[in-house]
């Protein structure tokens, strides 16, 4: 039998091996940070989604830091 | 039924919005619409907020102003493309009990279809929810997992092994999904490319679904009194 490590790796594995209650749990825990990081619930455009429109106001950007700028990036 | 169930389920999604399928008759609008006042939710972009609408296959978006939920965005509609009425739907639905709540989720099976769009991101999500599926309930399958995993797991290794411990495809199951055929042969480079293949087939579906609405939608935008300022 295939084991989910062979297919998808340790990671996902170990994702695909909580119950679906763990799944809730921690995708709940992963919100908090989310928040406390200063994330918003403003979603990200989806260019491909058949309801996206381009001239949709947004409630404010979606990294929720009005002030962010690059510090450093490659060349490339 | 959107990202929510997603995770529910096994994908690991990171949906911003909450996406509801509800019933579109009078009386349901009205207890949603109640409820959408609690959350003070304002209707963003178009269509407008019309039993008309819904039917059609649109979706209606809001935006909640309340403190507690501020800025969350939801979305609502009654009809998607490939799935069945909203009746069906809720006979086969999950539900589950958050913090003394009762939340009512789309069934996998149902959630797969409704899944089955034109955009990138749906597809690897589709193909974790059927693994996760497989891999939580294959060592005692009812037949209904079975049927279940050979019309649409979408990973070739599992539906080799799905075949060979079944040891045989049902006929009508191989008419349904012709790609099943190479599954037999255990042609793997054969497999991933009908499975490619089936994934444009649905994705152009949904395109063609979605091209009457899109018309629809620009005409409205086209049509709004005032324009969005920015």
């Amino acid at each position: 039998m295939i084991q989910p490590e062979e297919l998808v790796g340790d990671e996902w594995a170990a994702w695909y091996q909580l119950s679906p209650s763990e799944r809730w749990t921690e995708s709940e825990r992963l919100w908090q940070i989310y928040f406390l990081l200063g994330g918003s619930l403003e979603p990200e455009p989806d260019t491909q989604s058949p309801f996206f429109d381009p001239l949709e106001p947004s409630a404010r950007i979606a990294d929720g830091r009005p002030g962010m700028r690059v510090l450093r990036r490659s060349r490339v | 039924m959107g990202g929510q169930a997603c995770v529910f389920y096994g994908a690991a999604e990171f949906s911003r919005d909450t996406d509801l399928a509800i019933l579109a008759s009078s009386e349901n609008l009205a207890r949603l619409k109640k409820a959408l006042e609690d959350l003070q939710a304002e209707v963003i972009a178009v269509p407008p907020f019309e039993a008309s609408y819904l039917r059609k296959g649109h979706a209606i978006h809001f935006r909640c102003r309340h403190p507690e939920a501020i800025g969350m965005r939801v979305d609502v509609m009654t009809k998607m493309r490939g799935v069945d009425s909203f009746a069906k739907l809720w006979t086969r639905r999950t539900t589950i009990v958050v913090d003394g709540d009762s939340i009512n989720l789309m069934s996998l099976p149902d959630l797969v279809q409704a899944k089955k769009t034109q955009r990138d991101k749906d597809w690897p999500m589709l193909r974790r929810l059927l693994e996760v599926n497989y891999f939580e309930n294959r060592k005692d399958p009812t037949r209904e997992q079975i049927r279940f995993w050979f019309l649409e797991l979408r990973t070739p290794d599992l539906l080799i092994e799905l075949a060979k411990q079944q040891g045989r495809i049902p006929d009508p199951l191989r008419r349904k999904r012709p790609l099943l055929e190479l599954v037999v042969k255990s042609s793997k480079s054969s497999l991933v490319d009908a499975l490619l293949s089936e994934e444009q087939k649905e994705r152009e579906a949904d395109r063609e679904y979605w091209a009457p609405l899109k018309k629809e939608l620009e005409t409205l935008r086209h049509s709004r009194v005032s324009p969005v300022k920015r």
